[in-house]
């Protein structure tokens, strides 16, 4: 994702009061990455694993300061376990920014497993989630993701989707 | 020293305004007999209780928290020591309690029984402030410095297997993850003056 559309995503997560970001970097998402990282609002946190950072997220939130659990959707597969245990159990929301590796089109054959697994998993954990495909939905559909995050205390997907994601590496 | 030894202690040293996280089985109703307060957050995942004790830290940075995880738990997701030793979080305090056993699920052993110190593999991941405490004493010694030297420390406590049980009638813990959450959050509303749950978002 290039650097201007990189800034209309931080700048949706900081309309939507978001303070903390927890993040396991992937390429689609790469400008995202690189504007939080330089950005003195949001506190940029990395993390080894996304199940870690979904429990970051969610302890952040329990706190009352509003985070995102950014990552590749591969990282989906690897926080199942905490995001039932997080959503089914306590209730708490963790909101995750992805790009969709693997969507129609996808041109890396590695990538291609990636697609056929997320809407299925989000599906089986009940999560609701909202696609991004178009520069003008940025803001207000991140913005819209949160306050329902927010609103249910229970997680929530924002995908991003070519051609916002570019083709990555 | 027994687990319940431990925390007998750690109870005198935790104040009203220092929030807990804990880990699954049955330390939650050891702790919640000693402290049944509502600033413990009992979390049911294995490998989360750090991450997400760091959460809670960060976004309360004024407050000291802690965590209370297990051996299988600590060695579920190691890679929460490295984060913490990058981070740093100074109002955070790590205790694990380390049977070398599964004990809750047949007292199958954990990497612990055999060559893994957790305390080294803390100080390698570069966590500043680590200790194994052994004994009562040493729990009371290690766990009231780290609380009050505003470092990220790590305590080992070598603890033998055994669970107590033997509470008081209303020191029983009832709840369920649900009410256990709600209780957490709105004590924090009341303490912090905030919302984290409003009954309608107006936004």
């Amino acid at each position: 994702m290039e650097a201007r559309l990189a800034g209309l995503v931080l700048q949706g997560l900081k309309q939507a009061r978001v303070q903390v970001m927890a993040s396991l970097p992937d390429s689609l998402l790469r400008g995202v990455y690189n504007a939080a990282m330089q950005d003195k609002q949001i506190r940029y946190i990395p993390v080894t694993n996304e199940a870690e950072g979904a429990a970051v997220a969610a302890g952040s939130w329990a706190g009352g300061k509003r985070a995102v659990l950014i990552m590749e959707n591969s990282g989906l597969r690897v926080a199942c376990e905490a995001l039932a245990r997080i959503g089914l159990v306590n209730t708490l929301p963790v909101v995750m920014l992805m790009g969709y590796r693997g969507d129609v089109g996808e041109r890396v054959h590695w990538g291609v497993n990636h697609g056929l697994t997320m809407e299925p998993l989000l599906n089986a954990l009940r999560i609701p989630y909202i696609m991004i495909e178009r520069e003008e939905d940025i803001v207000p559909r991140i913005v819209r993701g949160v306050v329902h995050g927010a609103n249910t205390h229970y997680h929530v997907a924002i995908i991003f989707r070519r051609p916002l994601v570019g083709e990555g590496v | 020293m027994k687990r319940y030894d431990a925390l007998q202690r750690i109870a005198k040293l935790v104040k009203a305004e220092d929030l807990v996280v804990t880990s699954v089985g049955t330390i939650k109703n050891e702790w919640y007999s000693l402290a049944p307060g509502d600033g413990t957050f009992f979390l049911s995942l294995m490998g989360g209780v750090v991450p997400f004790a760091f959460g809670l830290a960060v976004a309360l940075p004024h407050r000291r928290v802690l965590a209370f995880d297990t051996d299988g738990g600590c060695l579920m997701n190691p890679g929460a020591l490295c984060t913490m030793a990058n981070e740093l979080p100074p109002n955070l305090t790590i205790l694990v309690f380390d049977n070398r056993m599964y004990e809750g699920v047949g007292t199958h052993p954990t990497h612990t029984s055999r060559n893994v110190d957790l305390e080294r593999l803390a100080a390698g991941a570069g966590i500043p402030v680590t200790a194994t405490a052994r004994d009562p004493d040493a729990v009371t010694r290690h766990v009231s410095a780290m609380l009050a030297d505003n470092q990220v420390g790590f305590v080992n406590l070598r603890i033998e297997p055994g669970v107590f049980t033997d509470f008081p009638k209303d020191r029983i813990k009832l709840s369920d993850g649900v009410e256990d959450k709600y209780k957490f959050i709105r004590h924090i509303e009341r303490q912090e003056n905030i919302s984290i749950k409003p009954p309608y978002l107006n936004e």
